[in-house]
């Protein structure tokens, strides 16, 4: 008996955390590992029965294709400017809503409509507004003389990435506002009151109390956003599938493409291994730094 | 002994529930229809009337992956029964052993020889046996707005170059501002756009045989010069789909598209007399446009294969096929419906039919699944946005075909 309560008390985590550890190797770490092993065959999905081992192959397929680095130099862009403009946009919200007025309560819950709306919704949306013969954005720019003709933003290779950009700055940007918001609330007023006293003007306090006040949120949220940025696909499929041309191909969107409309499981698998190779630096960070506040 | 024969009794009832759960078959069907009135809940509740041993289960999958999940369905072991097919992807179905053949069921079939002539020739598979049960078609035909072409006193264009003449003459600024608001024809640059640039283009390239040609080169080159010289094309037009081409012929910003019958009674409804069809151009002597297809096959996989004969056969009966092309706006395949069609104003169907003796269709091979899906349209919009030449993109087009 004296025996036994020790392997039970030790053995009682597990088994409480083997249900989840279980799952989420059938529904996550299964397909990783079958992705991983699609990508070293060449597989048509419309040929399964020929399935030859092909070792790297695909993988140097992929750096001789000229769509690969195109859509790489996107995804650059894409989490390069994405996340920045999510992050200022919401650091700003966050700023204006942590101060006192009567209808803050309202404006909070408004705030946070464009990340609660579904992706299609939000991509038809400003495909509407983007639209060069019926568009609100041309009209307006029209009207205000800033443009002389109007611009087909999507159908423009010279835009197209960017219009999508700003559409996913506008949906992701609540959810940095609402980060540093809690980040914000946190700091206690006196160390601002302390600091008036001592003489420091709103820019001083903004950069020695408020800024080291939010670090923590702020690098896990930056962490957590390229990680979703990069991965995310569904705008940019509704709004333009990648056109016009490779004009707005990322990695995972040629991936997807490959895999799902050209049925090339092996290479599409290929492409999406190597990203996650890719993104898996940023992961590690953010791992370190959940283990971290774990062990605080 | 009385526990033994209850045991039998209810053995005896499980045996019989089971049998007459096998006797009412299940087909699982696949089909697609934009048209938000949707005719099918009516045509199953006709068709199991008249057979109360089989349950139709029919799903309505969004076109723009249609594809996409069927032959991921068929390599998943989870595809329908039966499903609406066009024949671009049979090639495909074959490569991958998903058909199953329906020359003995035809042939067996009463509603055979109601089906309109040269219909089961154009379906036949490569190999000579039939796969596909035709189910509706539509030609591709050109849309012009009337008024517009007489108010420029224009007539609708017999040729290429009527066709740019006419398109340069309506491309222009009504309101004053500067801007032209009214293009001359709305080309299709997304997916499915290969109709239009195929109009003008392999009549002169002599097919897929000749992209690479000088005439073939130079014949896409025009294409590209209607749009980056020319402006005929609205600048969205790299990009545009159905919805968007549509869009713009109906609220009057293109004076011109190519479309099919299927759209006509939406032009109709916002344009009144003021549309009409023709033909599409000849070009550099010669006339190509697309027979569009619609089909049902029965999916090699299927238990339940007699039962789904019965349905697709009676969708292509008539009666069921009238009702099922009333929906969606497309002709029906029986000698009966055609004779009895009044769905469609005369002039449409005239276009339909005059367009009939050139109608035809893309490669009868895998290859054309990736030159509609990516090919075309990745190649289309680069050139149509200067990143790419005209050479380069029937390069790629070519080299798809292995030509």
């Amino acid at each position: 008996m004296s025996r036994s309560a020790p392997l039970a008390a030790r053995v009682l985590p597990y088994a409480l955390l083997s249900p989840a550890v279980v799952v989420t190797l059938a529904i996550v770490f299964f397909p990783m590992l079958q992705a991983a092993w699609m990508s070293l065959h060449e597989l048509i999905l419309f040929r399964p029965n020929v399935m030859p081992f092909v070792w790297l192959d695909n993988f140097a397929a992929a750096f001789s294709d000229e769509v690969f680095w195109i859509s790489l130099r996107h995804t650059g862009i894409w989490i390069g400017l994405t996340v920045p403009l999510q992050l200022l946009l919401g650091l700003a919200t966050a700023l204006l809503l942590n101060r006192p007025f009567w209808w803050r309560p309202l404006a909070r819950a408004l705030i946070i409509i464009p990340w609660a709306l579904p992706s299609v919704v939000i991509a038809l949306m400003w495909s509407w507004i983007y639209d060069s013969n019926y568009g609100a954005l041309n009209d307006f720019l029209l009207r205000m003389d800033i443009l002389q003709r109007s611009v087909p933003w999507l159908a423009d290779p010279d835009t197209a990435l960017y219009a999508i950009i700003l559409t996913l700055t506008w949906q992701g940007f609540p959810f940095f506002a609402v980060m540093i918001l809690a980040g914000l609330q946190a700091i206690p007023e006196s160390y601002y009151e302390a600091a008036a006293i001592d003489g420091a003007g709103p820019w001083r306090q903004f950069w020695h109390i408020t800024l080291p006040g939010i670090a923590g949120v702020l690098v896990t949220a930056i962490l957590l956003r390229v990680i979703w940025v990069a991965n995310s696909i569904d705008v940019i499929f509704v709004m333009t599938g990648g056109g016009p041309g490779y004009a707005t191909y990322t990695l995972p969107l040629y991936a997807f493409l490959k895999a799902r409309t050209n049925l090339d499981y092996g290479y599409g698998s290929a492409l999406a291994v190597l990203f996650t190779v890719m993104l898996m630096a940023v992961v590690v960070l953010y791992l370190r730094r959940t283990a971290r506040a774990v062990a605080q | 002994m009385r526990r033994l024969m209850a045991g039998t009794i209810l053995g005896t009832g499980m045996a019989l529930a089971a049998w007459s759960a096998h006797a009412q078959e299940t087909v699982r069907f696949w089909y697609h229809f934009d048209n938000p009135d949707n005719p099918m809940d009516a045509l199953i509740a006709d068709f199991e009337a008249a057979h109360p041993d089989i349950r139709i289960e029919a799903e309505n999958v969004p076109w723009n992956s249609y594809y996409d999940n069927l032959y991921t369905a068929i390599v998943g072991g989870n595809a329908p029964d039966a499903a609406m097919v066009k024949l671009f992807a049979q090639p495909r179905l074959l490569e991958m052993g998903a058909l199953e053949p329906l020359d003995d069921r035809i042939e067996a079939w009463a509603g055979k020889d109601d089906i309109l002539d040269n219909l089961f020739e154009l379906n036949a598979a490569p190999d000579g046996s039939r796969y596909y049960l035709p189910l509706q078609y539509v030609v591709l035909y050109l849309y012009y707005r009337t008024d517009m072409f007489a108010e420029a006193g224009l007539e609708p264009p017999a040729t290429c170059e009527a066709f740019r003449e006419a398109a340069i003459a309506l491309t222009r600024d009504t309101d004053g501002d500067g801007n032209n608001d009214v293009y001359g024809f709305g080309f299709r640059g997304g997916r499915g756009g290969h109709d239009h640039w195929a109009t003008f283009v392999l009549p002169q390239s002599n097919g897929f045989d000749g992209l690479t040609s000088e005439a073939g080169i130079a014949a896409t080159q025009w294409v590209i010069d209607l749009h980056r010289t020319d402006g005929v094309f609205p600048p969205s037009a790299p990009n545009d789909g159905f919805q968007e081409i549509i869009g713009a012929f109906q609220s009057g910003v293109t004076a011109m598209t190519i479309h099919h019958i299927g759209s006509s009674a939406g032009m109709v409804e916002a344009l009144g007399d003021k549309v009409s069809a023709v033909p599409v151009p000849e070009c550099g002597g010669g006339r190509w446009t697309s027979f569009g297809d619609e089909s049902t096959a029965i999916l090699a996989h299927s238990e339940v294969k007699d039962a789904a004969w019965e349905w697709i056969s009676f969708l292509s009966s008539a009666g069921a096929n009238a009702k099922f092309n009333e929906a969606t706006g497309q002709l029906p395949v029986t000698r009966t419906d055609s004779e009895a069609w009044t769905l469609h104003e005369q002039r449409f169907v005239k276009a339909t039919m005059d367009s009939l003796p050139y109608a035809a269709l893309l490669p009868n091979v895998p290859e054309t699944s990736d030159f509609v899906n990516t090919v075309w349209p990745v190649a289309m919009q680069r050139a149509l946005t200067g990143e790419i030449t005209a050479e380069d993109m029937n390069a790629e087009i070519a080299a798809l075909y292995g030509k």
